[in-house]
């Protein structure tokens, strides 16, 4: 019996990525950070242009994700809410998860400039690094959400990171690589599953809710 | 009347209920759903999910908000903080007079 609750349950999250939205969201995200890291390496070093680039990450990361998250909501509710019905989730709220959460994301963060500089040959390395650190987020979302997609988009994550670190495209231009490669199967699986959503889902006649 | 029977005879029937504990269990993920998508999970009837939505309500395990999405009039059912509670109750005690 308890199975069945979990399906239940898990059926329930897994109607927010049904529509792929987030991971056309998501893949833009990537597609965009693909763009700013090639900047980053692209830019003439006389140009005052990837020093600004560099310091302003994290606005950048921030902002996206904003606008991302505006865009998200508007299409769920053009797109999603009128075919599927509206749904909101509750907020994981446990305060040990979100500082086990904190303090892997701060170790591993801290890890990397560490990493680069003590052993010089990690830099060639950082593409496959970066791939099964996003293999690993799509698996635990994977697991989560019940979406197979996910699992799909960790093994891609993971091998194309060691792809092009094994091709010698190392160091940031393979991160950048590897960003836009991974940006660009996520708006495609999203599409994807946008198309099947739309084929199977009509939008409800608009009638007042109850008899 | 044995332990076990008790622990079954005191199941919360609002929740029991194989409809209301799908809905339970569908709120209880969800902060709150409207009645389309509460009704495509479930697979109920209008008629039938009304039916239940009020039961939640009438035991106070659930909070029923009307609104406007334009001129059509939207519902939005989520749990309360009792019904949360007793539908954890519900499915401990359910997972305890299983494993017994």
């Amino acid at each position: 019996m308890n199975d069945e609750f979990k399906a239940i349950e898990r059926r329930t999250v897994r109607s927010f990525y049904d529509d792929g939205l987030f991971e056309i969201a998501l893949g833009a995200i990537f597609l965009l950070l693909g763009v700013y890291f090639f900047g980053e390496i692209a830019l003439p070093e006389t140009s005052s242009l990837p020093m600004f680039l560099s310091s302003a990450f994290f606005f950048v990361i921030v902002f996206a994700g904003l606008l991302i998250n505006k865009i998200l909501r508007f299409l769920k509710q053009r797109i999603t809410y009128p075919r599927a019905g509206y749904v909101s989730f509750r907020k994981e709220r446990s305060p040990k998860r979100r500082l086990t959460a904190g303090v892997i994301g701060a170790v591993t963060g801290a890890s990397i400039p560490v990493l680069m500089q003590f052993i010089p040959s990690f830099r060639d390395m950082l593409p496959a690094f970066n791939g099964f650190l996003l293999g690993i987020v799509f698996l635990l979302l994977a697991s989560k959400s019940g979406v197979a997609r996910y699992f799909v988009l960790a093994c891609i994550s993971a091998f194309a990171g060691i792809a092009l670190a094994a091709a010698g495209i190392g160091d940031i231009r393979g991160v950048s690589l590897h960003c836009a490669l991974l940006g660009a199967a996520m708006v495609l699986s999203g599409l994807a599953a946008l198309i099947v959503f739309l084929r199977r889902n009509k939008r409800a006649a608009e009638v007042p809710d109850e008899p | 009347m044995s332990p076990d029977l008790r622990g079954l005879a005191d199941l919360d029937r609002v929740i029991h209920e194989p409809a209301r504990l799908v809905i339970a269990t569908i709120l209880s993920v969800a902060e709150s759903a409207d009645f389309l998508f509460l009704q495509r999970e479930t697979g109920l009837t209008k008629g039938n999910l009304s039916f239940h939505l009020t039961k939640l309500e009438e035991a106070g395990y659930a909070a029923i908000e009307k609104t406007y999405k334009g001129k059509i009039p939207l519902t939005l059912a989520r749990l309360t903080p009792a019904g949360l509670k007793a539908y954890k109750d519900y499915r401990a005690s359910v997972k305890t007079l299983f494993e017994k």
